[in-house]
């Protein structure tokens, strides 16, 4: 089942993201800390992959680079319990929730859906597939995120609010998440603006030596 | 092309929705008229056809209906002109934007996104593959929805706010559209509600005799 998770970001019919899910990021934009996950998705379009390039839509100036803990489900699952949602997962990736800040402040004042602001091609860049064996959610994995070599974020998945067992089964409670569907796990403090022809650098790293890296150009 | 549209449900990758394009139905909600179309997604596991049902989440009690006209993409295509966006339309199916009202509008009032009012299993019951050539953008379709027998929603593809054509151009400028793709293109005036065991009968009509009808139960549990 797992080889064809290879191609996750071929076969994934839908990438679902976590909004405020590490309490400083929250606080960094002025939010309340959510008592249950806020959910929105990003269209399979929205994934772009090295060696290719993160596009600013051309009416747009800037955008703000998100570092996220991808979790890519093989098992189909509806209504799992948390106990239950680790045997779903098939693995873990390492990617970014592009955004386009000022519009999805606008659209959050108007009571509008976010799609705009977090859907645009190339919203997604996204790394390869890391076998499920390779991370335990028992352990911690440090992320962070450099532009044009300053480091920008730096986070630890312990310190996300809901757990990658509480988000699927939060979600399949009323989304059936279907073999090679993203997770976006949300992202720590330290989001900020990337211009046309900045350089994004990003990296997990886990337990037993787990180093992950990818480098994008934004156009 | 159009050979593997008849499926459009299983390849679709994306359900592209618009909010808000009738001015009637704005207003019913007590809603302004957009300035730009308002795009929000339901994911391909939202599909439901007849025979199966309608499924409200355990902890709901009720689902709003809202009847609309879906469009499917042929010809991928990104950045397309008014003018442009006609080839690329592969046909048409007709579709229920099923919401959880109360959910969305708390959802509204704290600037959060609509996934899970708009986005749950079931929230998409949608009929067949329409070939293009059966509609001409250029008439109008008529759109209607009841429950249990009774007339709810009943519109007119004319009094969209914004036209296919200029759905197609403004999404495509930012999200590129693929093959099998579909565009809900907003309800007409008339949503409500329907609980467990209402029964939506819903259809299209259109020139040179186009009829498209559909049933659909809520399921009783």
């Amino acid at each position: 089942m797992a080889d064809s998770l290879k191609n996750f970001r071929s076969i994934c019919k839908k990438i679902i993201a976590v909004g405020r899910n590490y309490s400083e990021h929250a606080s960094e934009l002025g939010n309340t800390v959510p008592t249950k996950p806020i959910i929105f998705m990003k269209p399979t379009t929205a994934f772009v992959t090295e060696p290719n390039d993160i596009r600013i839509p051309a009416d747009w100036d800037e955008l703000h680079h998100e570092v996220e803990f991808g979790v890519i489900i093989d098992k189909q699952c509806q209504n799992v319990s948390k106990e239950e949602a680790e045997a779903s997962i098939g693995g873990y990736c390492l990617a970014l929730d592009m955004t386009e800040r000022n519009l999805q402040n606008e659209l959050k004042d108007q009571g509008l859906p976010w799609l705009l602001s977090k859907g645009f091609d190339t919203s997604c860049p996204c790394g390869d597939f890391i076998p499920k064996e390779k991370i335990s959610l028992s352990s911690s994995v440090n992320l962070w995120l450099n532009v044009n070599g300053n480091r920008k974020q730096s986070g630890h998945t312990r310190d996300m609010i809901f757990s990658v067992p509480d988000l699927i089964a939060y979600i399949s409670k009323y989304i059936t998440l279907e073999h090679g569907d993203l997770i976006l796990t949300g992202t720590p403090a330290g989001v900020g603006p990337v211009r046309r022809g900045d350089l994004i650098e990003a990296g997990m790293e886990g337990e037993h030596d787990l180093k992950y890296l990818m480098k994008f150009n934004v156009a | 092309m159009s050979g593997t549209l008849k499926n459009f449900r299983s390849i679709c990758k994306k359900i592209i929705c618009i909010g808000r394009n009738y001015s009637e139905h704005a207003s019913e909600l007590g809603n302004t008229v957009p300035t730009k179309p308002m795009i929000f997604m339901k994911p391909p596991s939202a599909f439901v056809a007849p025979p199966n049902e309608i499924q409200i989440p355990p902890e709901w009690d009720e689902l709003h209906h809202e009847v609309e006209l879906g469009v499917i993409i042929d010809q991928q295509c990104r950045n397309v002109s008014k003018e442009q966006a006609e080839k690329n339309i592969g046909g048409y199916c007709l579709a229920l934007d099923m919401t959880e009202r109360k959910i969305q509008d708390q959802l509204k009032k704290q600037g959060y996104p609509w996934l899970l009012a708009k986005g749950f299993d079931t929230s998409c019951p949608c009929g067949d593959f329409i070939d293009k050539s059966q509609i001409s953008l250029s008439s109008s379709v008529n759109i209607w929805l009841s429950v249990n027998g009774k007339m709810r929603q009943n519109g007119h593809t004319r009094d969209m706010i914004f036209s296919v054509p200029d759905l197609i151009a403004y999404i495509s400028k930012y999200i590129t559209l693929e093959h099998g793709d579909l565009i809900l293109t907003g309800t007409p005036a008339g949503v409500g509600a329907v609980k467990r065991g209402d029964q939506i009968e819903a259809g299209l009509n259109g020139d040179n005799n186009l009829k498209y009808a559909m049933k659909i139960n809520v399921a009783s549990k």
